[in-house]
């Protein structure tokens, strides 16, 4: 299959290497095959979604938005092309980035100190150029979903993120409906926001990048990809879960939450409102709690049977007790937690 | 099982035995500490919602628990426990979460 997509990319004449399935990716399968097309070889990355499943719109997207972000210089995979087999499977082509990707390595191994300091300045440059590309830039990305003209993207994810709660819900939470109302609250409280709406990564965390010693190499994972605000992305970033143990470095594992804020207005020249990310920063938490919930459901309907995943479910407490924590909480009713 | 995880043969391995060690010990605390934390949670819920009866058997007191905090969710979402309200909430709210994690993953406590 994979061999099949890179030769309609690059024509009959091009010699593919027997494709080797590449480690991860619970979604699709990926392989890495190297095309010779006249005497130039190419290491390209095959990712093949299973057929019957709608992924064709979002693998379209993907490519589009992928386009775009390398012209412009973001480290990331060059999107060579996108399409459907005969047989109903989506596949997109793209260059093969070196690098390592995993973060608990990453955050932990003294070797790799020096590339920490470097990456979060590598990321924020980057994080820059992705939230300069505008929803116009991207008008050829089928299904960009986002705020409605003169909605917040804030006010739009804490909506989205709601319905899916909703959905998910296997047992009541107080703690998350408690949250929801401060969420309101703050979200009241806030100006509005100056800028207009722009291209966020979605999924932009330490564990969807590729780094060696210099540091980053490539920035991963484009499916979130849709219309918010810079905010949403650097508070992802900051969530307890990605942090890979590493708590006292609340940005990735790898800075401070402020150090990492800093970072970002150095490289965009944008002030980056606090409260903002506050709120941003509790909103993801509960995308958390929502996720560690739909993980647990689906390993409880007998979808996927797994104790990894049933595992997972029991990360809902430890999210509502950083949501309590991040609220102020814990220090309003006297404990330090 | 940790030992299992010690000398698992490759990284797949040692990382499913050492979820499946966890699980074991999420289990083995919460046979220990659940009734405890499930009665303070009952009495939290009596300050919240009014007072009412304890069930005797652990079955009933779970599904009873469920449901009150099912009506608890409902009142926070109206806005019940908005504004001065919310300094009985919270207490609440704070403990059992704070039990909870004690028995899911207790090194989230510092």
């Amino acid at each position: 299959m994979a061999a099949l997509a890179a030769r309609e990319t690059l024509g009959e004449n091009a010699a593919i290497s027997e494709p080797t399935k590449l480690a991860g990716g619970a979604m699709h399968d990926s392989w890495a095959a190297d095309a010779t097309v006249e005497g130039t070889t190419r290491e390209l990355v095959v990712r093949v979604s299973p057929a019957g499943r709608a992924d064709h719109e979002k693998t379209r997207r993907e490519f589009e938005v992928l386009r775009v972000a390398f012209a412009r210089g973001v480290r990331c995979p060059e999107p060579i092309s996108v399409g459907q087999c005969e047989t109903g499977e989506d596949y997109l082509v793209m260059s093969r980035m070196k690098g390592d990707s995993n973060p608990r390595q990453l955050v932990t191994a003294e070797r790799f100190a020096a590339a920490r300091t470097q990456l979060v300045e590598q990321l924020a440059e980057d994080l820059t150029i992705i939230h300069s590309i505008t929803p116009g830039d991207v008008a050829r990305a089928p299904g960009m979903r986002g705020a409605a003209p003169g909605e917040e993207p804030l006010s739009y994810q804490r909506r989205a993120v709601e319905e899916l709660y909703r959905a998910d819900l296997l047992n009541p939470h107080p703690a998350i409906e408690w949250a929801f109302r401060w969420l309101d609250g703050e979200i009241a409280k806030l100006e509005r926001r100056g800028q207009p709406p722009c291209v966020v990564h979605g999924d932009f965390r330490i564990g969807n990048m590729l780094y060696d010693q210099e540091g980053l190499t490539a920035v991963l994972d484009w499916e979130g990809v849709h219309i918010g605000e810079p905010e949403e992305d650097l508070a992802w970033f900051c969530t307890r879960v990605w942090r890979f143990g590493m708590n006292h470095l609340e940005a990735g594992g790898i800075a401070r939450r402020e150090d990492w804020l800093r970072a970002y207005e150095h490289a965009s020249g944008i002030t980056i409102n606090r409260e903002r990310v506050a709120a941003w920063e509790v909103l993801q938490n509960i995308r958390w709690a929502e996720i560690t919930m739909m993980q647990a459901r689906a390993h409880l309907d007998g979808h996927t049977v797994s104790h990894e995943l049933a595992a997972i479910g029991r990360r809902t407490a430890e999210t509502e007790l950083e949501i309590l924590r991040l609220t102020g909480v814990g220090e309003r009713v006297g404990c330090a937690g | 099982m940790r030992d299992r995880a010690e000398n698992a043969r490759d990284r797949w391995e040692r990382f499913q035995f050492q979820v499946a060690a966890n699980s074991i010990a999420i289990l083995k605390r919460e046979f220990e500490m659940e009734d405890g934390f499930m009665r303070a949670e009952w009495q939290g819920l009596d300050q919240l919602l009014g007072d009412e009866r304890i069930p005797d058997a652990q079955t009933a007191l779970a599904t009873r628990l469920r449901q009150r905090n099912a009506e608890l969710a409902e009142r926070i979402r109206q806005g019940d426990f908005d504004g001065e309200a919310e300094d009985a909430l919270l207490p609440h709210l704070w403990e059992t979460i704070l039990n909870k994690v004690r028995i899911a993953s207790p090194n989230e406590i510092p």
